[in-house]
């Protein structure tokens, strides 16, 4: 059984919203409660839309970053991690604390931590300011080396012409600036770089989103020669999923802040579980026109992190959410209030206001004698198909004057193992009691 | 089909102090109505490049060699400029004399810009200005060249009686081409724009049919100020605004006048935004570019584009930035559009797996030149020059037995001495003598399906 | 293997353009297409090889006393320009042409003095607070805020009745006037490089605050701020001159512009051209490197660089 290089329990990272002085309560959730474990030798990949905190994840793991809570372990021996999970289910804090102090990564500081470095490295989407623009290109990629205590400043200048070479470029690139190459040409030189010290474990983050289809394929094929060469665990963090697909061993997909789906990539790629990968996969756009499609379409936008909707994150827009997916009151006091108000405002005469009486209950007041409840009840019923907040309506209670509108109450969902080994954090894979 | 834009040997080349970088090298194309043509090709091969001259948006250090030519709906308009022909362009060549050039032909077809071609930029960010609100920028562009739109709108709205609104309500009813009968309708009563509004209407998914009809009925509007009534009709019947143009000056009136349209802008606006599915679009428009996501800024710079209705449409890498589910939504919006008002596309990207979603042809472009240009199941499954190959080699597929992609050895020439002959012979496979002296020609494979390599052909 | 292969390539790192020597290549063309650069280049230039000849060639230009002004009191009432006095005299029969061949040389060390001290102080605590941030950038910017808020004239001045007179003085003062606008500057161009995705590929690659500071974020900021010093230069030697010509500098017999101007002051009526000349001095050198600046600006631009 392989190692494991990078182990990550509960890792949270949230960054604080506002100005220096007026800073505010508020947090943007980029990365909520991730677990993730790599093994050696292996290529994960991490997919999901823009701003779902798969950069934030990729430089949590090496520290590039401090993590708000959670715990990382970097290369430790296999007994620890099994060890540490152990501890992790029983909640046997005092162990669990032991084992941190002795062999977190989060522990290590200083010179201990710069000589790590040499473990780890990223090589980031952008090639264009990746690079200093005022270095040299053999100096970009002695930098690590040197900093690292990895060799001395004259090795470097040795192993700069190699790992030029094993890059696919001629050494008389050594002797130039980054704006004199092409964008492929820096990412072989950013890639250089990220090898430079022989890591172990190195994050990739969109290393081809910013190139040419022609020239992507060249630089992860080279990506594939190297990692087999040096025997490196890679994190492919990525949009395009084709390219995942084709670089990875196992693929996490993230939503929001969160892991929603992680597993063996073909179990992913063709037969997806959580509602989110399912249509993220469907609107993957392939090279085979006139092919049949059958596409999910998703309605709504993608959720704030600040005040990230309650229970499964993806529940405003997944089209199977049922009752206790997360809908609170406010969500479903907006659609409610819509179809008082607006839609079917010619039947609703006597309303006078739509108030939330708490997180689980929304209040309309009447006047006189209608028979609104009746009239509601058939209404919601009547539009349930479309807004399916409507679904985690529990009951419809008549009080005087007022009509109470009961909500079941919302599970948060956890990772949950579906047959084929897939971990889905979707409620509808939960184990029936 | 009918052609609407042909390109004849384009020929662009840009004037820098590292050298002449020649761009495009004598570009063959041709865009026919209602098509969503899809071109290919590495960074640096001319797509964009290409779209800003049809566009006529070159920057002033371009210049286009003489010979090109340029026919947007039967017009020629490259020439009735005096461009410099090819040999002239050396050393001692007049950068000063080119810019002015440059700049009569951006100005004259300013008209056209907008109106009959429109374009939506590499860069969503760049391309709306950050400090104004969304439906202001719409409204812009829908002031530079349809007030006259605007206006009739307006009146119609206040031209309308009871009695057309009833019968509006019986055409929407029993018609089966409620659109053609609209059209007839408001031709009939002289009520031009009134069909516009309900149609967009009737095309709202979110609305209950009674709601619908309620919110035909309240298009009725109450007459306005005389003032504002007179210089509503100037503009509808395209009438100089002389006296106007100087009350326009004077903030107070401005209110009045020009305040009008702009509102009839910003209603217009909402009716665009919604229709490309933009939801809450009458808040959208009150917001500025930095409060919309990715996605919005891409459809909000298409409602840009197609303010003014436009022939064509040149859409510059628009999902690059996006993923997959956003990309996925643009890319069925154009095939909607491409249906509803028989727009022409031109959709430049570097990813064919896009282009096969969405493309009736596809033109593959290398160092300036097209290669290769045919239907798009030809492109895709017998595909002809060996970039082609290549490039289609190179994307990775899904499929449970991992293939490995092949690159294309070798990276693009250097566009300020292109090598000789065939510009893909030093990376091509397949090269022969030929190859290195001389220039292939265009050859009509298969029906449609033109190729410019020497493996084909006699 | 790997030493053959290092072995090439310096060779051909030496049979090709040194690519340093490519970037400076590039950096003059453009700098000198643009003819209003060259021509504020040109003037600049100009008044430093006056500074270098009356330093150390006074003889070769004539001059025999660089050090002080020569009075000439058979003829104390300003002259007009003539044959014999090119620009005239002014109060106390001083040649105006000798004058000012001589005064610009203080003028000139003195403001460079200051921008380059001030620059120093500025460059330093501005990279410092961009890159640190915190509670020391904090401070830092409430403290230039208090110097922005008060005219910088005044706060010289203020200064100065403090200080006492001197031209050592004058120069002391405005170097306190002038770091702040360095500061903020420094920072600006800090914070905007920190952003820059090659300083975190910097910092996962275990490189130390130090060496990212010299290595990474220095070589960028400092471009733009020889740009802003060259464009200051001009405001301060104004400045400095004002100050000088208010009655700063000590009444001794010293060469300077300033204190020049003001000796034609009393015959303003009917002798202009005494303030007018060394005014224009003045303001010829303020206008020529300020036009030297913006074509240097054009030269670090990335911009015009890549076109
Ligand atoms: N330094 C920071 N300060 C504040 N917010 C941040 C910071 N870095 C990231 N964020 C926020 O965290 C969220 C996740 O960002 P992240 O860059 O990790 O997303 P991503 O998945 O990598 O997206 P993309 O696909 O666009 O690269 C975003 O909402 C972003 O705005
Ligand atoms: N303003 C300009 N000045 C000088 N050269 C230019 C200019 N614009 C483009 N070029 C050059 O013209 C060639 C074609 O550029 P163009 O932008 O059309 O390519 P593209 O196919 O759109 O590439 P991409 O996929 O990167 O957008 C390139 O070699 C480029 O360097
Ligand atoms: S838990 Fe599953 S079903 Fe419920 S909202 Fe989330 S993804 Fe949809
Ligand atoms: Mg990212
Ligand atoms: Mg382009």
């Amino acid at each position: 059984m392989a190692n494991v290089i990078i182990a990550a329990y509960n890792l949270k990272k949230y960054f604080p919203v506002g100005g220096f002085l007026f800073s505010s309560k508020q947090t943007i959730k980029a990365v909520d409660d991730v677990s993730i474990k790599i093994k050696e030798n292996e290529v994960v990949g991490l997919v999901g839309e823009t701003g779902c905190g798969k950069t934030t994840l990729g430089k949590l793991l090496i520290r590039l970053i401090e993590p708000t809570a959670g715990e990382i372990f970097f290369d430790v021996p296999e007994e620890i991690i099994v060890e540490y999970e152990e501890a992790l289910k029983n909640k046997d804090t005092k162990k669990i604390e032991k084992i941190s102090k002795r062999y977190s990564f989060l522990n290590k500081k200083g010179g201990e931590l710069r000589r790590m470095r040499r473990y780890m490295n990223i090589v980031f989407q952008d090639p264009y300011s990746s690079l200093n623009p005022r270095m040299l290109v053999k100096d970009i990629i002695a930098e690590p080396i040197i900093s690292t205590g990895y060799a001395s400043k004259k090795e470097a200048e040795e192993l700069v012409f190699k790992l030029l070479e094993e890059v696919g470029l001629t050494p008389e690139f050594a002797f130039r600036y980054p704006h004199e190459l092409s964008g492929g040409q820096r990412q072989r030189v950013a890639l250089a770089r990220g090898i430079s010290t022989l890591p172990k474990f190195l994050v990739l983050d969109e290393p081809t989103s910013a190139l040419d289809v022609s020239i992507q394929a060249q630089i992860l094929n080279l990506i594939n020669e190297i990692r087999k060469k040096y025997s490196i665990t890679i994190l492919f963090i990525s949009h395009n999923i084709s390219v995942v697909h084709y670089m990875s061993d196992r693929i996490a997909v993230m939503y929001a802040g969160k892991i929603v789906e992680e597993g063996y990539k073909n179990s992913i790629i063709f037969d997806p579980k959580h509602p989110y990968s399912k249509a993220l996969i469907s609107s993957i756009p392939r090279p085979e026109p006139m092919r049949e499609k059958i596409i999910i379409n998703l309605q709504g936008e993608i959720p704030n992190l600040i005040n990230p909707p309650k229970g499964c994150r993806f529940h405003p827009r997944c089209p199977v959410a049922f009752e206790e997916c997360g809908w609170t009151a406010d969500e479903v006091f907006q659609d409610i209030e819509y179809i008082i108000m607006r839609r079917y405002a010619e039947q609703f005469n006597g309303i006078k206001r739509i108030y939330i009486e708490d997180d689980f209950t929304i209040s309309v007041e009447y006047e006189g004698k209608n028979l609104i409840e009746e009239k509601l009840k058939e209404v919601l019923n009547k539009e349930k198909q479309e807004l399916r907040s409507l679904i985690s309506i529990k009951n419809i209670k008549s009080e005087s004057t007022k009509i109470k509108i009961e909500l079941y109450k919302f599970v948060e969902p956890e990772m949950y193992k579906s047959k084929d080994g897939i971990n889905v954090r979707c409620l509808l894979y939960r184990e029936k009691k | 089909m009918s052609e609407i834009l042909t390109i004849n040997n384009l020929k662009v080349w840009f004037h820098t102090r590292r050298g002449t970088f020649k761009a495009l090298n004598g570009v063959n194309l041709n865009l026919r109505k209602g098509e969503v043509l899809g071109l290919a090709g590495e960074s640096g091969s001319g797509k964009s490049t290409l779209g800003l001259s049809i566009m006529a948006l070159l920057p002033s250090n371009a210049i286009i060699v003489r010979g090109s030519k340029i026919i947007l709906k039967n017009r020629d308009y490259l020439k009735y400029f005096e461009l410099f022909p090819e040999e002239k362009i050396d050393r001692k060549f007049k950068i000063k004399k080119n810019q002015k050039i440059m700049k009569h032909i951006r100005d004259f077809l300013a008209k056209i810009r907008g109106k009959e071609v429109s374009m939506v930029f590499q860069e969503p960010m760049t391309a709306l200005n950050p400090l104004l609100q969304i439906g202001y920028q719409i409204t812009e562009a829908l002031l530079a060249h349809s007030s006259i739109n605007l206006a009739k709108r307006i009146l119609s709205r206040i031209n309308l009686t009871e009695d057309d609104v009833r019968e509006i309500l019986k055409i929407v009813k029993s018609s089966k081409n409620v659109e053609k009968d609209l059209n007839e309708f408001s031709k009939l009563k002289k009520l031009d724009g009134i069909e516009d509004q309900v149609l967009y209407i009737l095309n709202r998914k979110d609305l209950s049919t009674i709601r619908k009809e309620r919110m035909i009925y309240s298009l009725k509007e109450k007459m306005k100020n005389p003032l504002t009534m007179s210089y509503l009709k100037k503009i509808a019947e395209n009438k100089s605004i002389g006296i106007y143009r100087f009350l326009n000056r004077i903030p107070i009136l401005k209110r009045y006048l020009k305040g009008v349209l702009i509102k009839e802008g910003y209603r217009k606006a909402i009716e665009l935004l919604a229709m490309l599915n933009i939801p809450h679009a009458e808040k959208v428009v009150y917001m500025y570019p930095h409060e919309l996501s990715g996605g919005m800024r891409q459809r909000v710079s298409i409602a840009i584009a197609l303010a003014n209705n436009p022939d064509i449409i040149i859409l510059d890498e628009p999902t690059s930035a996006l993923d997959v589910i956003v990309q996925y939504q643009i890319l069925q919006l154009i095939s909607e559009l491409k249906y509803k008002l028989n727009i022409s596309f031109i959709f430049i990207s570097h990813d064919l797996s896009v282009l096969a979603e969405v493309c009736d042809r596809i033109a593959i472009m290398y160092g300036g030149r097209i290669v290769e240009i045919g239907p798009i199941d030809k492109i895709f499954y017998e595909s002809l020059h060996p970039y082609t190959k290549g490039l289609l080699r190179a994307i990775p597929k899904i499929s449970k037995d991992i293939k490995t992609i092949e690159s294309i050895p070798g990276t693009v020439p250097d566009m300020r001495n292109p090598p000789n002959g065939c510009m893909f012979h030093p990376r091509c496979p397949y090269v022969m003598d030929v190859c290195r002296n001389k220039v292939p020609k265009s050859i009509e494979y298969s029906k449609d399906h033109f190729v410019e390599c020497f493996l084909y052909g006699e | 293997m790997s030493k053959n292969i290092g072995l090439i390539g310096r060779r051909n790192y030496l049979l090709k353009q040194n690519p340093r020597i490519e970037e400076l290549k590039i950096s003059f063309k453009i700098f000198f297409t643009n003819p209003t650069a060259v021509a504020g280049f040109v003037i600049t230039l100009l008044y430093f090889i006056d500074i270098i000849l009356v330093q150390f060639f006074p003889s070769f230009i004539g001059i025999s006393d660089p050090n002080r002004y020569i009075y000439n009191f058979n003829n104390p009432v300003p002259l007009p320009p003539s044959s014999s006095h090119w620009c005239g005299t002014t109060a106390g029969g001083i040649d105006l042409c000798d004058a000012i061949i001589k005064s610009i040389r203080i003028d000139l060390i003195y403001s460079l003095f200051i921008v380059i001290v001030g620059a120093i102080i500025g460059l330093l605590l501005g990279l410092v607070s961009g890159y640190l941030g915190g509670i020391f950038d904090e401070i830092l910017m409430r403290i230039t805020d208090i110097f922005f808020s008060i005219p910088y004239l005044v706060l010289a001045i203020a200064i100065l009745f403090v200080l006492g007179v001197s031209l050592e003085n004058i120069a002391f003062s405005l170097i306190i006037v002038w770091w702040p606008l360095y500061a903020r500057y420094a920072r600006a161009q800090t914070l905007s490089i920190k952003q820059m995705t090659f300083i975190e590929s910097a910092k996962a690659s275990g490189t130390r605050d130090l060496m990212i500071m010299f290595k990474h974020i220095v070589p960028n900021v400092l471009p733009p701020i020889f740009v802003q010093i060259s464009l200051d230069l001009g405001t301060v030697v104004g400045v400095f001159a004002t100050l000088a010509f208010i009655g700063f500098s000590p009444t001794a017999n010293i060469p300077e512009l300033g204190y020049l101007t003001s000796l034609g002051l009393n015959y303003i009526s009917i002798a202009p051209w005494s303030v007018i000349i060394p005014g224009l001095v003045i303001t010829v050198f303020a206008l020529a490197v300020n036009l030297m600046g913006d074509g240097l600006r054009d030269v670090i631009d990335p911009k015009r660089r890549s076109v």
